[in-house]
Parts: structure tokens; C-alpha cells; sequence
């Protein structure tokens, strides 16, 4: 039992501190797979450390709600990050029930980083709070169809039991799970606003979505904004990774250097979809949203009737 | 190993219903093809015959070579433009393209408990067909109700391989036959078709009067 806490106290250590590391790492391959150099792994924890150093200023007409939001977005996402199993380990809170809370949990920091950004008064932010709302409103049909159908085919409702539930016995199986995983990455790509649907480097107001929120933060709370982005990467990678636990049934040793090959490997993945695909236009956009969660459905059909 | 290929069609579905380019369909008939022929392969495994071996070594042929070798051709000498255009919007598309699926697949589980049948492959052969009949309809340029019509008849392939066992080889034999043909003429009328009308929509077809 005392050990289990642990591990869970030791998961939320590891994904606040490999965070930025996770999301250097990104930026690295796509760097290196377009022909440049790149910025050092760590620059993202270089950047952290320039914000924390700045002046805060906040605009003249906002109220309370753009200086609590980003404290609210990083303590959310640290209590989000507390029910994954880092390493396939046991994580911290964990009972019957707990994907609902985590899929809302990350429905509370969208919620109050549109807050934030409507706070504020400026037109661009209330146009990028429009299209994260419009976008998240066909986002969050992926997490419930697809996680929701591996809780409905092994009847669990808690994240760490779904995931260990997971077992390569009959063939159609693992093509479901290859399948699911798959719709979990869009969704990944989705929600952390990365290349097919958000370029996160442009910094063209027209084209922006989840930068153009926080266009008017500064000082720390940019700092909390930009690291709680880095959390956010980091904890749908781990969802993501998850799904690798059948190989790593044998020992905590080989569960974590799986876990750290995986997590590798979709950084290097993450950067070819980033280098090998062009932005969608903005009415593309739920087109590509509505795919992944079509792929949810159909999993859940064929599980249903295969059996 | 037959659902496996089952759902792999049915996602090339999905991406042929949100698709825009011409092209993807062309790729789209490619892929089916191949899975159709894998899928024909499967029982040749175990007991090897040179007789089995004929009819997908054709499907091979005519459905990943021939057929989308000749689109392209008559994609590349009429000019076609790479938009589909649709006449319903992709966004509406798709949720009909879901909603059909789930009731197809409910229909074919509860035929399922009265006849014998494998459901996925039964109910992905049908979705194959309803969708290639969407396709003809909402789509304007010819040459992608040409891709609906193939779409369609590798449902009916499926449908088929759900339904029987092993069909006779000499029937699926002269169908392809047929399909190649028939894919064949629309290329000649497409092409007449463009020495007499500037494009090759349906909405020119409107004006047509004997």
C-alpha cells in the first residue's frame, strides 16, 4: 500500500519534470526531419526559466478570472496527470468511474482558459475561445468513444484498470486496440494543438487557435500557461503509451524501459506527422474530428458483434 | 483474419467519405482490391491449389492494376480537376455515413441469430454498397460516380464471401470480366462526353434532350 503511494507520488514528479523535456524532444525531430538544426532538447525548460524572470502585466479591464486561470489550468492538469499509470505503475487517485473525471477535469481547463481569454475584451482571443470551443465540442466524442469502448468491452471504468485489462489473446482484439490507439493520437493531436490542426508556431492571429489565447499573458502567468501545455503533451502521450502494457507484464524493470522506448517513439512520430502534413484549413478542421470518432464508433460496433 | 480485413475495409470507407481529392478514390480502389484478394488468399494457405490461386491472382490484376491504371489515364488526358465536388457537404456526409453503418450493423446482427452468416463481413460488404450509392448521388464529376459504381461492387465481393463459402469460380471470373468492361465503356462515353461539353458534371447531363 505505502509503496503504491509512492509510485503514484514518484508518476507526478517524472510528469512534471519530463514534461518539457517530452516537448523539446518534439520540436528536436521536426528540426531535424526539415533539415534544420533546431533548438536544444532543453530549451523548452530555457524558456520556462526567461518567463518566470518576467514582469507580470495584466490588461486594465480584466477581472479575477484571467489571474486565477492559469493556476486552475496547471492544478487541474497535475490532478489529471495523478490518475495515469506512469511506467504502468499504480497511479495515485484511481477508483471506479475516474475516466469521466479525467475527461472533465480536462473539460475544466479548456472551460477556463476560454474564460480567461473572453476576459480580456480583445477580439482575436474571443475569436481563438470561439474555435477552441468549436473544436473541443467534436474532441471530446473521440475520448469517451474510444476509451469508452475498451471500459465497455473489459467492463472496467477506472483508467489504470482499462489499460491493464488490455491482452493480446485473439487477433481481432489487437487490431481493435492498434485501432483505438490510433484514434487516441488525433485526438492527442487535437487537444495539445499541434501540426494538422494547429500549427503551434505561426504566430499569424488568423491561423492560431490555442496561442491566440494567451496572447495578452505575460510574466508568470505565461509561465503557468506554457508549462501547463507542456503537462498537457506529455500526459496524452502517456495515454497513449499505455496502451503498450501487454509487453510489459513481466517486470517493473522492462514496463519502464518500454515506457521510455514508447514515449521515444512517438516523439520521433509526432514529428514525421508534424513534418509530412500541411495545416488543414479551419472548415476542415471538425471534418478530421468527426473521422476519429467514426473510427470509435466502428470499434465499438464490430467488438460488440464479434463476440 | 477475415474481420481483421473487414475492418480495415471498412475504415477505407470512412476515408473514402471524407476524402476530397480524386485521386484518394483512386488509392481508396486500390486498397480494397487488395484486401479482397488477401481476403480470397486466406483459404489457400493451408491447402496450396494452382486452381484456387487463379481468381485472386486476377482480382490482383484487374482491380490494383488495371482498372485504377486506366482512371488515372482518364483522369490525366481529360484534365480532370482534383475536387470532387460534392453536392452535400463532406461535414453532413459523414454522420449519414455512421448512422447508416450502425443501423446496417444492427440489422445484420439480428439476421445473424436466423441465418448463418459472419456479421462483420456480411455488414461491411453491405455498408460497401449503401455508401457506393451515396457516393453516385452526391457527388457531381463522373469520373467519381465511376469510383462509387467500383466501391459498390467490392461490397458485393464481400457480400458475397460472407453469404457463400466459395462462390463459383467461373461467376466471379466473368463479373470481373464485366466490371472491367464496364469501366472500360465509361471511359470511351467520358471521353466523347468531353469532345461534345466543356466538363464532365452531371449538371451538363441536365440539359441533354433527345
Amino acid at each position: 500500500m505505502d509503496l503504491e503511494i509512492l509510485q503514484g507520488i514518484i508518476s507526478i514528479i517524472i510528469i512534471l519534470g519530463v514534461a518539457p523535456l517530452f516537448a523539446g524532444m518534439v520540436n528536436k525531430q521536426k528540426a531535424v526531419l526539415t533539415g534544420r538544426v533546431g533548438a536544444p532538447i532543453l530549451q523548452p525548460y530555457y524558456e520556462l526559466q526567461r518567463l518566470i524572470k518576467k514582469e507580470t502585466i495584466n490588461a486594465s479591464g480584466s477581472s479575477f478570472i484571467s489571474r486565477i486561470s492559469p493556476l486552475i489550468n496547471l492544478v487541474t492538469l497535475i490532478i489529471a496527470a495523478a490518475m495515469l499509470p506512469v511506467g504502468f505503475w499504480k497511479p495515485l487517485i484511481s477508483f471506479d468511474g475516474d475516466i469521466i473525471l479525467f475527461a472533465y477535469i480536462l473539460g475544466l481547463v479548456r472551460f477556463f482558459q476560454i474564460l480567461a481569454a473572453m476576459d480580456i475584451g480583445s477580439s482575436f482571443e474571443g475569436m481563438g475561445a470561439a474555435r477552441e470551443a468549436t473544436f473541443a465540442l467534436f474532441a471530446e466524442p473521440i475520448f469517451f468513444f474510444t476509451i469508452g469502448s475498451i471500459s465497455f468491452i473489459s467492463g472496467f471504468t477506472s483508467l489504470y484498470d482499462i489499460y491493464h485489462s488490455i491482452q493480446l489473446t485473439n487477433i481481432s482484439y489487437e487490431v481493435f486496440i492498434i485501432i483505438c490507439s490510433i484514434s487516441v493520437f488525433m485526438l492527442a493531436v487535437t487537444e495539445c494543438s499541434r501540426m494538422p490542426v494547429d500549427d503551434p508556431n505561426t504566430h499569424l492571429e488568423l491561423t492560431m487557435i490555442h496561442e491566440v489565447m494567451i496572447l495578452d499573458n505575460s510574466g508568470i502567468d505565461l509561465f503557468l500557461y506554457q508549462y501547463s501545455s507542456y503537462v498537457k503533451l506529455f500526459i496524452y502521450a502517456i495515454l497513449e503509451v499505455s496502451f503498450f502494457y501487454p509487453f510489459s507484464k513481466q517486470s517493473y524493470l522492462i514496463g519502464i524501459i518500454i515506457f521510455i522506448t514508447g514515449a521515444i517513439a512517438l516523439t520521433f512520430l509526432l514529428g514525421v506527422v508534424e513534418t509530412i502534413t500541411s495545416r488543414y484549413r479551419m472548415k476542415n478542421i471538425p471534418q478530421y474530428l468527426l473521422f476519429a470518432t467514426a473510427i470509435g464508433i466502428l470499434n465499438l460496433l464490430i467488438y460488440t458483434f464479434t463476440k | 483474419m477475415e474481420n481483421v480485413l473487414s475492418i480495415l475495409f471498412c475504415l477505407s470507407l470512412f476515408y473514402v467519405s471524407v476524402t476530397s481529392r480524386v485521386k484518394a478514390y483512386v488509392t481508396v480502389l486500390r486498397v480494397q482490391g487488395i484486401i479482397l484478394s488477401v481476403l480470397l488468399m486466406i483459404p489457400f494457405i493451408y491447402k496450396f491449389s494452382i486452381f484456387g490461386i487463379i481468381l485472386p491472382a486476377t482480382l490482383l490484376l484487374v482491380k490494383v492494376y488495371l482498372i485504377p491504371r486506366y482512371i488515372n489515364k482518364v483522369i490525366l488526358d481529360l484534365d480532370i480537376k482534383r475536387r470532387i465536388e460534392p453536392t452535400i457537404q463532406q461535414m453532413v456526409f459523414l454522420p449519414i455515413v455512421i448512422a447508416t453503418m450502425v443501423i446496417i450493423f444492427l440489422a445484420s446482427s439480428i439476421l445473424s441469430k436466423s441465418t448463418e452468416l459472419d456479421v462483420i463481413p456480411f455488414a461491411s460488404g453491405f455498408s460497401a454498397i449503401v455508401i457506393g450509392i451515396y457516393i453516385i448521388m452526391s457527388r457531381k464529376k463522373l469520373i467519381v460516380h465511376v469510383c462509387g459504381f467500383l466501391i459498390m461492387e467490392n461490397g458485393i465481393f464481400l457480400f458475397g464471401t460472407a453469404v457463400a463459402s466459395e462462390l463459383p469460380m467461373m461467376i466471379e471470373l466473368g463479373t470481373l470480366l464485366d466490371i472491367f468492361v464496364v469501366v472500360f465503356l465509361m471511359g470511351i462515353a467520358l471521353n466523347k462526353i468531353s469532345s461534345t461539353f466543356e466538363g464532365f458534371e452531371v449538371t451538363h447531363l441536365g440539359r441533354l434532350k433527345d
